[in-house]
């Protein structure tokens, strides 16, 4: 599995692009609040769920895909970082 | 991917049609009629292990895997003319047995699920609301901790088996400055202080499906009935309708299969201008468009069920199966009424009842403008 600045980083990429589409990228820290603040509302957590699962070859429990787990992109690294890699499923 | 199934897999299909032709079918003008929940077939088709079949062995279900499952409703579907009983088992499999299964502590399991699994136990759940639908997450009903216990305030509408149901699956926000955030969902019993229910609502199709509204003054809801943690609601009910949208509709396919097969048999032997009304090509279109969109039903159903037996998040799929196969439906029932005729468009034959029955399926667990907005973001759109 990728380290985890490699993950945050990947996975800033694409909230960057999917959710914040010209924001300023020092805006999105590691800590930034993203489900609370609404930045990812119930479809767009679906959504990086889908990409989270696709780009690192993991599966997401269902009672993981919450503001727990995916708040901010240090949680979400840790999160992919703590899952087998692909082929473990 | 392999749709192939195996011998045991087929027993399993014709033992459960061959029960469905046999028992689940008698009466039901009758009862559509009247608005009858068939109480007894319910608790045959426990007897069979359907309410069970996707939950583990350990709490009483049959240990299906989700392919193997989809298959069984298909032949529900096909065998069984009460479309609302059917319904009322989707519910109940998909918005309570299996939410309990993955998000339930071990005592909720080892408690609710060999009931539920033998059908002893009718389940559903409560999140919509009048002032919430397809937005669902705004729901106004709260629930306040007290001590151990939680008080629930507000009410709930469209409540598939809420008039019959033992225990449902209660969405209530215990921190509403979270907003969505603070959703929580809760086991309500029959019975518990504070909860009430309507009398049954009437409706278009699905009429032997009962159907009503919710209400909750300070309904006292002990702490070890929060399934789930606090806020995970949201998660919960995503996950739930993940399932049902993939499943739902996979007795829907069985309908149509049924729907094609009568029309085939009444083209071929319905005569107008000196020959069966088969031959004409018209007609010829309709019914192999009704085979098209079966086809393609159940393949979307079968990749759903197929992904998920592999572990894989299905959002898109099933979104797309819950869409298709609802719409497929739709077009189908219309089109098995024209070309009935007029003896399609009368009360108390199956025709007219299977377009009522399948006209909701374009409503219920996310309307199908819903399923498409969530395919176009899922697509990146």
């Amino acid at each position: 599995m990728a380290e985890r600045a490699e993950i945050q980083e990947t996975v800033k990429s694409f909230i960057l692009e999917a959710f914040l589409p010209g924001e300023d990228p020092d805006e999105l820290t590691p800590e930034t609040q993203l489900v609370s603040s609404g930045i990812l509302d119930s479809v767009a957590t679906l959504r990086l769920v889908t990409f989270l699962e696709e780009r690192f070859g993991i599966q997401v429990e269902a009672h993981e895909a919450d503001e727990e787990h995916l708040n901010t992109l240090a949680s979400i690294a840790e999160l992919v970082a703590s899952k087998p890699g692909p082929g473990a499923r | 991917m392999d749709f192939a199934w195996s011998e045991e897999q087929i027993e399993l299909r014709e033992r459960v049609a061959e029960m469905a032709r046999r028992e689940l079918s008698a009466d039901i003008q009758q009862r559509d009629a009247d608005g009858t929940f068939d109480l007894e077939g319910w608790r045959r088709c426990g007897q069979l292990g359907i309410q069970g079949m996707p939950i583990a062995g350990e709490y009483g279900g049959g240990g299906l895997d989700p392919l193997t499952t989809v298959g069984v409703l298909e032949s529900l579907g096909h065998a069984c003319r009460d479309n609302g009983l059917v319904f009322s088992i989707n519910a109940h499999l998909w918005t309570a047995a299996i939410p309990i299964q993955d998000f339930g502590s071990e005592a909720q399991k080892r408690r609710f699920l060999p009931g539920l699994c033998s059908g002893a136990l009718i389940g559903g759940n409560a999140m919509t609301e009048p002032g919430s639908g397809s937005d669902a997450y705004a729901l106004a009903t709260t629930a306040e901790k007290r001590g151990d216990r939680y008080l629930l305030r507000g009410s709930k509408c469209f409540i598939t088996n809420a008039p019959v149901a033992d225990l449902l699956v209660v969405y209530a926000n215990s921190a509403p400055a979270r907003g969505a955030n603070g959703i929580s969902a809760f086991l309500v019993e029959k019975g518990m202080p504070g909860f009430a229910c309507s009398e049954t609502r009437d409706k278009m199709g699905l009429r032997t499906s009962p159907m009503a509204e919710l209400f909750f003054e300070d309904c006292e809801v002990p702490e070890e009935n929060r399934l789930g943690r606090e806020g995970a609601g949201k998660a919960l009910f995503a996950h739930s309708m993940t399932w049902e949208r993939a499943c739902i509709l996979a007795s829907a396919v069985g309908s149509m299969q049924r729907l094609l097969e009568r029309c085939i048999r009444t083209a071929k032997e319905r005569v107008q201008f000196g020959q069966p009304i088969g031959r004409n090509q018209l007609i010829q279109t309709k019914i192999v468009d009704m085979k098209l969109r079966l086809e393609t039903a159940r393949a979307l159903l079968y990749q759903a069920a197929w992904l998920r037996g592999r572990g894989r998040t299905i959002y898109l799929e099933a979104a797309l199966a819950k869409l298709h196969i609802s719409e497929a439906w739709v077009r189908t029932a219309e089109d098995a009424v024209q070309i009935h005729g007029a003896a399609g468009y009368l009360r108390g034959g199956d025709v007219e009842r299977e377009l009522r029955d399948a006209l909701g399926s374009r409503i219920y667990s996310g309307t199908n403008e819903i399923q498409r907005s969530i395919a176009a973001s899922l697509l990146g759109l």
